[in-house]
């Protein structure tokens, strides 16, 4: 079961010189919300290229597993960009039947902790082990094993690499996110993107 | 002792740990870190198998079938966001306002067709509540009927194809599938594929739905009071929109139904991969919104990031789900899981009833997702080497969590209803409206459990 899409429309918060976040919140944030709205897109190209693709080979019999594995690049490339993104909008699915009766600080030491014992220690170490796979792959210029494939194995490959980093910028964000409402008080991040509902 | 059984601590302290609330796809993967780091540290955990986690997350991405999963959420939210059901709830009401149980009965079929089209549970019942649970209680609807019925129609994206959940529950029984009979050293090896899933659950859907309809018209004869029929002075309800006739009753349902034909006709007669549909689908999706004067700048930006979003929650929970089961193993779970089943009384029979009960448990707490993921890779291989057909095995899993959803006080359907619903109505009335619903579903596991073919015959007659 699929739970409807929390962020859909939130106003932005209206801050005051007292409460405006942290500088480096800012920057992480707005590296994460642009590089998930520009993963976006490809959402819209992975549907009018399938389309292309069925098109194409029902009518003409021109099959293109090129275009066919570009579908999957862009596949891999949205869930593994948007990560991050899902993750500031808090649209990763949680358990929340206690997590809701908490109070903003409770959920807050709830989001810091698990940011340093779950999420940083997961997106670092898929990085870490991923090092050798991505460069095995740059080093011999992989591509794809079907005839007509794509010859940029090695940069989808890459993509694990993006994710480790995207993630760990997310996820320092939610630390200082949390840090700073235990800091500054509950109010602080109020209306901020990162909401339950 | 201890070690023997660690695996198992590991399921129940993830599960502990999950219901503090922390995101679950990095609480799986968290969890599962930091089991491997102490096996590795008391020397019980092999860092070796650490290393195969790359190609398990290229294995993923790659997954041409998984493609599937973004066309759909697309599919889904585009519909969801351009208010076709809306009208279509509107003029449906109109042409069977008047039977007795008439304004049920559009809300079960309205339901339905959103469900087959949108796939998405927590959508359809947030959607429908917010249409059509006003209207009923205003002409004069029992609270408990109408709740109960909103409940259960929305849960059956689940069951109804193409769903979401059952790609996903496809792909994993699948290779869950291929383990069975390499393990029984089968040599001509057998696959299950998204699309037999599919169409096994054509049956067992269009039952449910049939269930459902009999038992809103049943109430609406015996108890009249609670089901009453629409006035015959409709225009004056400002709630419906303008102007019923014949002609755009027509109008509202062809393009839906047309849609919802074509996605499901090329997946279940072959000539379509799922993820061709899933496509094709999007694309019919964004013709319809646009024919409908709904597709803006705005709302295509709004489309593309919601299923941006949605998409990269399911992969990240299939992500963190595969390092979980990837240690899991690596502690000897799945050996133990094997030995615990063998032991059982009632052979393959008691291990069914063992496994539904436990996933319909873990319903109370994790989504199908997390569900689908983490436990079905794990069981499945297990019941499927014991001879259970994997068609039927995945059919009863879905409809066993769709009745978890809807069983207070945890369910997930009950949750989103309440978050919709006016205060006049209880949440006493929800539960008492969604309990016959749960009776039904029951009825329909027994008689699937009784007659596998209810499920198993189309599929072998469509190869």
């Amino acid at each position: 079961m699929l739970r409807p899409d929390p962020m859909s429309t939130s106003a932005p918060p209206v801050h005051t010189s007292a409460d405006t976040p942290p500088r480096l919140l800012r920057v992480l944030d707005a590296i994460t919300e642009i590089s998930g709205r520009s993963t976006a897109w490809l959402t819209l190209i992975m549907v009018i290229a399938t389309v292309t693709v069925v098109v194409l080979r029902r009518l003409f019999g021109i099959g293109s597993i090129g275009l066919q594995e570009s579908v999957t690049y862009m596949h891999a490339a949205v869930f593994l960009l948007g990560a991050g993104y899902a993750l500031k909008h808090g649209a990763q699915v949680r358990v929340d039947v206690l997590y809701r009766r908490f109070s903003r600080r409770s959920q807050a030491w709830i989001d810091a902790i698990g940011a340093i014992v779950f999420t940083l220690p997961f997106a670092i170490f898929v990085g870490w082990i991923s090092l050798n796979f991505v460069t095995g792959s740059w080093q011999v210029a992989e591509r794809s094993t079907d005839a007509g494939g794509l010859a940029y194995v090695y940069l989808l490959k890459s993509l694990v690499l993006v994710f480790a980093v995207s993630l760990t910028l997310a996820a320092l964000a939610e630390l200082v996110r949390a840090s700073w409402t235990l800091i500054a008080g509950p109010q602080a991040s109020a209306g901020g993107a990162h909401h339950v509902n | 002792m201890l070690i023997e059984f660690l695996p198992l601590w590991m399921f129940a302290l993830v599960c502990l740990v999950l219901m503090l609330g922390y995101p679950v796809a990095f609480t799986l993967a968290g969890v599962a870190l930091l089991f491997a780091g102490g096996g590795i540290i008391a020397g019980v955990f092999d860092p070796a198998l650490l290393q195969t986690f790359p190609s398990r997350i290229y294995g993923i991405m790659s997954n041409y079938t998984l493609v599937a999963v973004p066309l759909f959420v697309f599919m889904g939210v585009m519909l969801e966001k351009s208010r076709l059901a809306e009208t279509l709830l509107g003029n449906m009401a109109r042409a069977c306002g008047r039977l007795p149980g008439g304004l049920g009965l559009s809300v079960i079929l309205v339901g339905a067709m959103l469900a087959a089209s949108t796939g998405i549970v927590g959508a359809t019942v947030v959607t429908m509540g917010l249409m059509s649970l006003p209207t009923m209680l205003r002409h004069g609807y029992h609270p408990s009927l109408a709740t109960g019925t909103i409940c259960a129609t929305g849960t059956l994206g689940q069951i109804i194809p193409p769903s979401i959940a059952l790609v996903l529950l496809g792909d994993v029984l699948s290779s869950a599938y291929q383990q069975a009979q390499l393990r029984l050293g089968v040599l001509n090896l057998q696959t299950v594929s998204v699309g037999d899933l599919f169409v096994g659950a054509v049956i067992p859907g269009l039952l449910l739905v049939g269930l459902y309809i009999i038992y809103l018209l049943a109430v609406a004869r015996l108890a009249p009071q609670k089901a009453p029929s629409l006035p015959q002075d409709l225009d004056s309800d400002a709630d419906l929109p303008s102007a019923p006739t014949g002609g755009r009753l027509w109008l509202s349902l062809v393009p839906v139904l047309v849609l919802i034909t074509l996605v499901l006709g090329s997946i279940l007669t072959g000539v379509a991969t799922p993820t061709e549909a899933a496509g094709v689908g999007a694309m019919g999706a964004m013709i319809l919104a646009a024919g409908q004067r709904q597709l803006n700048r705005e709302r295509l930006l709004d489309v593309m990031r919601s299923t941006t979003r949605i998409s990269a929650m399911i992969f990240t929970i299939l992500l963190g789900a595969s390092l979980f089961s990837l240690v899991f193993r690596g502690f000897g779970g799945e050996e133990l899981i094997h030995e615990l089943f063998n032991n059982l009384p009632g052979g393959h029979i008691g291990a069914l009833l063992v496994v539904m009960l436990v996933i319909f448990l873990l319903g109370f707490i994790l989504d199908f997702i997390e569900i689908t993921f983490v436990v079905v890779p794990i069981v499945g291989p297990v019941l499927l080497a014991m001879g259970i057909d994997p068609i039927w095995l995945g059919i009863m899993i879905a409809i066993n969590l769709q009745t978890s959803f809807l069983t207070p006080p945890f369910g997930f359907a009950l949750f989103y209803l309440r978050g919709v619903a006016p205060d006049s109505v209880a949440t006493a009335d929800i539960y008492r409206g969604v309990a016959p619903f749960i009776a039904l579903q029951l009825c329909l596991l027994a008689a699937l459990a009784l007659w596998p073919q209810l499920v198993t015959w189309l599929p072998s007659v469509m190869r």
